[in-house]
């Protein structure tokens, strides 16, 4: 080899720098990238997984949004891709060849706890995830039956522009209850009927054990099996799937992005909890937590990993921070039930103490033994998680008070109201002074309203410190309720009902009896006097508000 | 009048003697002597700027040490202040965030201006005897700049700095026979703990200046001593004169460096100025954990191979730079091929160069 010249060695140094220089500027370039990547300055890069890339390549143009929420997802960064949850075995029902793949339109919580096994462990257990029995349920009958028509029904006149045979009269049902509640997901059978999950018989697996069911799926020419238009599109809580899993990951983490910021938010949880019957977003709002969230929002670190309060946060909390976020006292460990802080159910006619037994179940049972034998988790243990969330804003005493004063509300809800028109209607029932058709008997529809919007939203109103609710909306119109409405028309079936109804009447009279209804037969004359004087000491007005000043 | 006539040059000189003869009577320099001293004839390849580049990690030194000491003013080294002592100088004492960029910039530069000098040195072969020893002092200036950076991006206290230096310290434990010592000594225990960051922190800030001070002196008594390695390029002619002055020319050029270099670290640390990441936390690991980038060479090579491999390995190359004049020379006595030196010189610079980007460019 012959010798270099200087002159050549000059050349290579310069090239071999000039190489070194720019691999430098190139690195330094990815360097800052990853670190305003990593302080949250930039979006962090996202790399289709190869399993993907087809998918992605076709949806950016079909379906360019849904692409768009996949990359804002934590999901992309990780790099689990669509096929990580689309992904369906060739013997799951509402599975079909799509280009490549086999896939699943419908993605279930059995498919998320393949990553997400905890979360859907807690999720199995909760009371969310049987939000969907209420298919067999009063409210359901409402919207079924009452509001809609359980058989579709003919039209009974044109519809201008539209060529319509029949009325759906499970619309209000779908739309309305099943949308939060979950709808029990069906495909269309040959025979014109459905098929869903209790004729699959799925196994542990998913796999559907009844295979008659399974060859009775109407498919389209390309093979993908079709839904029943009522049960899906469907996001409900408690979703009743093919493969046997119950619930839906994206009611609360929406798909494609599953944001937890968004989870974290009340106007999460106000897709369902909110409206007349039980409007805890609106009562979060009037109180001081909701307030305080509203002004403070900034603060509260929303796009933080863990988000634990009292270390990512303490401006304020949400729904989720006192319902199932980590904190500081618990080692930040999330809960995907809800139900494990909740101390009171303030759902039924008459609230109960939460003393559940091993499955989750309410327990019922009167006999202290056979309570002590059944109770896995008491109401007590319940409150005391409770207690430790709040505990990082207010002292003990602060919050054993509070406590005091929800129990009181309860309970005087419970004794003064719930009871006795519980035990009203019973015995109207009782006494075949009711048919056994629900909502045919304007009582019905008043006890329905007393216990259902009104009786639920004083208890809820008082749970979360919205004192309007407590009352207004909520003491103030079951009381309403009671005296005007149901106590007179408990009265009027009583009369008409022989000696069935006299005994009912004598209930009501004994009711009426107690100190707490006296005033309402025997007067309160004393007490309005006392009011009018201190009305007129403060304001120099009369009690009927004519004006007594100079 | 009378008294701007006494300031006339011929007083004035007779004055500045006077004050020359005072020192001297108390300190026994010679002018002459002084300016043979620093007045070294410079041969002429030296006005060519990329043989001036063994001066710029000097100058990026002296920036440094002066951005570092405007830093210990403020910052903390103990676990529960030190991050929060580097969010103030960052966010909130005067000039922080510059003096801050300045060193964080001046680092990437020193060991970039570093790197292109040892280039220079390898392959215009400028290491060849007699001048063995000093290249071997270079090698060992080299590791200590390297260091400094390790120890420098460890103080910050932030997710990579906490969970770099737990990394750094499981390769150093790796080593065979003495790595639990070098493990041991480097954390100041089995662990990262309490006494972890002021270890870092003497390091960074007392031994290694110190030993890089004396070893860039001695350098600089053996480029002396030996004088600097001289080329001729074919397009110099002959009847030029073959050297010029180190004062004031090469001091020109290294003055002209140095502020071009000022200028561009003030840019950058104004364009991209430190950042700071998450807080450390010793019980979540980051989803990636990177060193600084000219570590990535190192980090990627450690991926490549299992932890012992790659661990011996890296010490055989480090070892092989090492004694490379003595190697070259074996391989130019014996062998035919001349010029192996470059042609090894280019892949490892290409290998190097790969490597660092495909660290950069991957997560994992």
């Amino acid at each position: 080899m012959s010798h270099m010249t200087l002159e050549q060695k000059r050349t290579i140094l310069i090239v071999l720098s000039i190489l070194f220089l720019v691999s430098l500027l190139f690195v330094q370039r990815l360097e800052v990238v990853r670190r305003a990547e990593e302080a949250g300055l930039s979006e962090p890069h996202v790399a289709v997984p190869a399993s993907s890339r087809q998918c992605v390549d076709c949806h950016v143009q079909s379906t360019p949004g849904i692409v768009s929420h996949w990359e804002g997802s934590t999901h992309a960064v990780s790099g689990v891709g669509c096929l990580d949850c689309h992904k369906a075995a060739d013997g799951d029902v509402d599975a079909f060849a799509h280009f490549n793949a086999t896939i699943a339109t419908v993605v279930t919580p059995k498919d998320c706890s393949a990553c997400h096994i905890e979360e859907a462990q807690e999720f199995e257990e909760s009371h969310h995830a049987a939000g969907g029995n209420i298919l067999a349920s009063l409210d359901n009958f409402l919207a079924e039956t009452v509001e809609g028509s359980r058989e579709p029904f003919n039209p009974h006149s044109p519809t201008p522009g539209l060529a319509l045979n029949e009325v759906n009269g499970m619309a209000s049902a779908s739309l309305g209850c099943q949308q939060c509640h979950g709808s029990k997901v069906a495909l269309q059978a040959t025979d014109g009927g459905s098929i869903t999950v209790d004729d699959l018989q799925p196994d542990e697996n998913g796999q559907p054990t009844n295979l008659d069911a399974v060859a009775r799926i109407v498919k389209d020419p390309n093979g993908k099996p079709l839904f029943t238009s009522g049960t899906w599109p469907n996001t409900g809580i408690g979703r009743l799937n093919l493969d046997g899993s119950r619930g839906s990951c994206s009611a609360c983490h929406s798909r494609h992005d599953f944001s937890p910021r968004r989870a974290r938010q009340p106007e999460n949880c106000g897709k369902c909890h909110l409206g007349p019957d039980h409007p805890q977003k609106e009562i979060y709002e009037e109180s001081k937590h909701g307030v305080a969230y509203r002004d403070l929002k900034d603060d509260m670190n929303l796009e933080a990993k863990d988000w634990v309060l009292g270390e990512d946060y303490s401006a304020a909390p949400t729904c989720a921070t006192c319902h199932m976020s980590g904190h500081s006292r618990n080692g930040g460990d999330v809960t995907h039930d809800p139900r494990i802080r909740i101390s009171w159910t303030n759902r039924p006619p008459v609230s109960a103490l939460l003393d559940t037994d091993a499955h989750g179940a309410l327990v019922t049972s009167t006999d202290p033994a056979e309570r002590q034998a059944l109770i896995a988790d008491t109401w007590q243990a319940k409150r005391t998680r409770m207690q430790a969330v709040c505990s990082h804003c207010h002292t003990p005493s602060y919050v054993n008070a509070f406590y005091q004063q929800y129990d009181d509300l309860v309970i005087l809800y419970n004794e003064k109201f719930a009871k006795p028109g519980k035990a009203i209607m019973g015995a109207l029932a009782a006494e075949n002074l009711l048919t056994k058709t629900q909502f045919d008997e304007e009582i019905e529809w008043t006890w329905f309203y007393l216990w259902h919007h009104e009786g639920r939203r004083a208890r809820h109103g008082a749970s979360m410190m919205a004192p309007d609710y407590t009352h207004w909306h909520g003491m103030y119109e079951v009381a309403e309720r009671f005296y005007m409405e149901l106590i007179p028309q408990a009265r009027e079936l009583a009369e008409a009902g022989g000696a069935g109804g006299h005994r009912v009447d004598e209930l009501i009279s004994e009711i009426l009896a107690r100190p707490e209804h006296a005033w309402f037969e025997e007067g309160a004359a004393a007490q309005m006097e006392e009011i009018r004087r201190h009305m007129e000491e403060r304001y120099g007005q009369n009690v009927d508000g004519a004006h007594t000043g100079p | 009048m009378s008294e701007a006539r006494s300031s006339s040059p011929s007083h004035g000189t007779e004055r500045q003697s006077a004050v020359i003869d005072w020192f001297q009577d108390r300190l026994p320099i010679e002018p002459d002597s002084l300016r043979e001293l620093t007045n070294e004839p410079v041969p002429n390849h030296l006005k060519r700027w990329w043989f001036a580049l063994g001066g710029t990690p000097a100058y990026l030194f002296i920036v440094q040490i002066v951005t570092g000491i405007l830093l210990a003013v403020y910052y903390q080294p103990a676990p529960e202040t030190a991050y929060e002592s580097v969010r103030y100088i960052t966010n909130e004492a005067a000039y922080g965030w510059l003096i801050r960029g300045l060193h964080k910039w001046g680092a990437t530069f020193m060991i970039a201006a570093v790197i292109l000098h040892q280039m220079r040195v390898y392959f215009t072969g400028a290491y060849r005897k007699p001048r063995e020893i000093n290249w071997m002092v270079g090698m060992t200036l080299l590791i200590c700049t390297l260091m400094l950076g390790f120890t420098g991006y460890c103080l910050v206290y932030e997710q990579l700095s906490y969970w770099g230096a737990a990394v750094g310290a499981n390769i150093a434990g790796g080593v065979p026979v003495v790595g639990d010592f070098m493990k041991t000594m480097l954390l100041g225990g089995d662990g990262y703990n309490e006494h972890t960051l002021p270890r870092f922190f003497v390091l960074h800030a007392a031994v290694l200046p110190v030993v890089l001070t004396i070893l860039v002196a001695i350098h600089i008594m053996i480029i002396r001593l030996q004088g600097v390695t001289e080329y001729e390029f074919a397009d110099e002619k002959d009847s030029e004169k073959k050297y010029f002055n180190f004062f004031p020319e090469h001091v020109m050029s290294e003055l002209t460096i140095g502020l071009v270099l000022m200028v561009i670290l003030t840019a950058l640390a104004c364009i991209l100025p430190a950042t700071m990441g998450p807080k450390a936390d010793p019980l979540v690991t980051p989803e990636v954990i990177k060193p600084e980038w000219f570590f990535y060479v190192a980090f990627r090579w450690l991926k490549l191979f299992s932890g012992t491999v790659a661990i011996v390995t890296t010490g055989f190359i480090v070892f092989i730079m090492y004694v490379w004049p003595f190697i070259d020379d074996w391989i130019r006595r014996k062998t035919r091929f001349k010029e192996a030196s470059v042609w090894i010189g280019i892949v490892a610079v290409l290998l190097i160069i790969a490597l660092t980007v495909w660290e950069a460019a991957v997560a994992h």
